[in-house]
């Protein structure tokens, strides 16, 4: 059984009169979980009060079986954090840097030293590590933001848009790396961002948040599960428009998409008259299935 | 014949951690070395140790006299404990005006506030450990040249008498010094947590402290008010009753101000800027 790392019940956050979050629930268990949202949808704070930084102001929160507000400490020094700025202090060496927040989460100076090497050397600026961080591309400077979130080995770490600012094949890098860091060196993520593709492609469950309440939260098989249509890949555009016609004269409710068609209903019959409409017309089919939905469909369906 | 490694592999960290007092403690660490400019390009070394030159050279100056030259000099020559401040408090003003600020704006600037409370520590305890830092670095100026003048005083033949008569100067050079280093701290934290540029709060430290003192004394020097209202001398107050910790009176008379009216206007000042730093830091969001 995997066990629950974060737990949301019904949480919510206001400054004043202006209300942040209002009902936001879920669980985050083991492994790679995207907190999804618009920019502006208290992502960050809601990893503020995951950090116990803020106290809820309704409903029930705990992290790492704890309430992060009252025992913030006990969490903070077993959790790891990657701000998204990226202006962090120039004319510090990035090795300095690793190491000094290795020692502020409580690890032995040597043991810190030793460790902030070597998670720079994880993250692949092993040879960089001396340089000060003024000096660093974005890039570098992500990488050195997620060394010292991993390097004090924590339980769980928190990554607020940690390939804001990459180039595609930079993001890349650091996406696998995130994945690397879950599975191969067992830390449990929380990647706050607002790339559906990315959380898509990288994580095992996703918590969709938007106007202050939980969208959707689940594992991202159960959240895409399987979609309400099916969609018929034809051979030609022109067949796909055929299709399209013959599906209208029975009222039948579709899209055309170059050359799918999405034909509304996923029951047996959907298929059959699909199949008879095609043979009818002379219409080949390359593909007929149920529609996957991708993140963005879930998206923008709780979103509406 | 030579190694290479190929995988440095990822290693699980099972041994104690030190919590907030151990976050505490690297934190001042860090910030003392940062202050000295440890760790960081020569250009940051320049002001500190240039500022503690300053302030020590005429202690060793007095100690390498009182101790080569004993008889060539009067028993007036070298200065009382409270005078020595008068050599050493324009470098405590600058001091107290570049530390701070690099310590705290940075932080902010640079969002590794956000990092600092992601760790074991709160505002509380970061603030505790930053005023901790800046009051040690102080401390180095204020209390480390009275300590040399303490020997050159023994050299010269009018040093504390026995081991409890200087016990007891250790305890007012100790004194004066703490005091002196926490108005200071307090005052550059106030200016400090107001804005996010180091180089406006070193300019507002300085001119609040030089400002308060001109409009007191202006005041003071012209009207017909009570001398108490000198106690709002930002410059003067600190050293001021430190003449008194040490049993001496300065340029205030006692009585027109008591050491007490001092000792409270010293303890108003403290208390004001720590309500404005935590007015500053309480509600403060992290910036991302």
């Amino acid at each position: 059984m995997m066990e629950t790392l974060v737990s949301a019940e019904a949480v919510a956050k206001s400054y004043g009169n202006f209300s942040a979050l209002s009902d936001v629930s879920f669980t985050i268990s083991s492994g790679v979980t995207g907190l999804l949202g618009a920019n502006g949808t208290g992502k960050t704070t809601l990893l503020g009060m995951m950090l116990g930084l803020h106290q809820v102001s309704g409903g029930t929160l705990t992290v790492l079986g704890v309430d992060p507000f009252t025992d913030g400490h006990q969490i903070r020094a077993r959790m790891g954090y990657a701000p998204e700025h990226h202006t962090l202090p120039g004319d510090v060496r990035a090795a300095d840097f690793v190491h000094h927040v290795a020692e502020l989460h409580g690890l032995p100076p040597r043991e810190a030293k030793t460790r902030a090497s070597d998670a720079l050397w994880l993250v692949g600026l092993g040879e960089e590590r001396f340089r000060p961080m003024g000096t660093m591309s974005t890039g570098q400077r992500q990488r050195v933001k997620l060394a010292q979130a991993i390097a004090h080995d924590p339980a769980l770490v928190l990554l607020d848009e940690p390939t804001d600012g990459l180039d595609p094949e930079q993001r890349e890098d650091m996406l696998r790396l995130i994945r690397t860091v879950a599975t191969t060196f067992e830390i449990s993520v929380v990647l706050s961002s607002h790339l559906l593709d990315e959380v898509e492609r990288v994580c095992d469950a996703a918590v969709i948040i938007g106007d202050g309440r939980t969208l959707a939260s689940g594992s991202l098989d159960s959240l895409r599960g399987t979609g309400a249509d099916v969609v018929v890949e034809v051979g030609t555009v022109q067949e796909a428009g055929q299709l399209g016609a013959a599906l209208e004269r029975r009222a039948v409710g579709h899209r055309i998409a170059g050359r799918s068609v999405v034909i509304r209903g996923d029951d047996d019959s959907v298929f059959d008259l699909t199949r008879d409409l095609c043979v009818e017309a002379e219409i080949s089919i390359h593909r007929l299935n149920r529609r996957r939905l991708s993140l963005e469909d879930v998206y923008l369906e709780r979103a509406s | 014949m030579t190694a290479e490694i190929f995988d440095r592999g990822y290693r699980q960290y099972t041994g104690e951690r030190s919590g907030v007092g151990g976050a505490m403690r690297t934190l001042i660490k860090h910030s003392v070395k940062r202050s000295l400019g440890l760790g960081r390009p020569a250009r940051f070394k320049i002001v500190p140790i240039a500022i503690i030159l300053f302030a020590f050279t005429p202690a060793v100056v007095f100690v390498g006299i009182a101790a080569l030259i004993p008889e060539a000099i009067g028993d007036e020559f070298l200065p009382t404990y409270a005078e020595y401040y008068a050599f050493i408090v324009t470098t405590l003003y600058l001091f107290a005006a570049f530390i701070a600020p690099d310590l705290l704006c940075t932080d902010r600037r640079t969002g590794m506030l956000g990092v600092y409370l992601a760790s074991p520590l709160d505002r509380r305890t970061y603030l505790i450990a930053k005023a901790l830092a800046v009051a040690i670095m102080l401390g180095i100026v204020t209390i480390g040249p009275p300590l040399f003048l303490m020997i050159a005083l023994a050299f010269e033949g009018s040093g504390p008498d026995g081991f409890l008569g200087t016990l007891d100067v250790g305890a007012r050079i100790i004194a004066a010094g703490a005091m002196m280093s926490t108005v200071y701290t307090a005052i550059s934290f106030a200016v400090s947590a107001s804005t996010e540029r180091s180089g406006a709060a070193t300019a507002g430290t300085l001119g609040l402290l030089v400002g308060s003192t001109a409009l007191v004394n202006i005041t003071a020097d012209n009207t017909d008010v009570s001398e108490n209202i000198r106690l709002g001398s930002l410059l003067e107050l600190p050293t001021e009753l430190a003449f008194r910790i040490h049993g001496e009176v300065g340029e205030w008379q006692p009585d027109d101000i008591s050491t007490v009216s001092m000792s409270l206007a010293v303890v108003a000042i403290v208390g004001l800027s720590t309500a404005w730093v935590w007015s500053r830091y309480g509600p403060l969001l992290v910036r991302r």
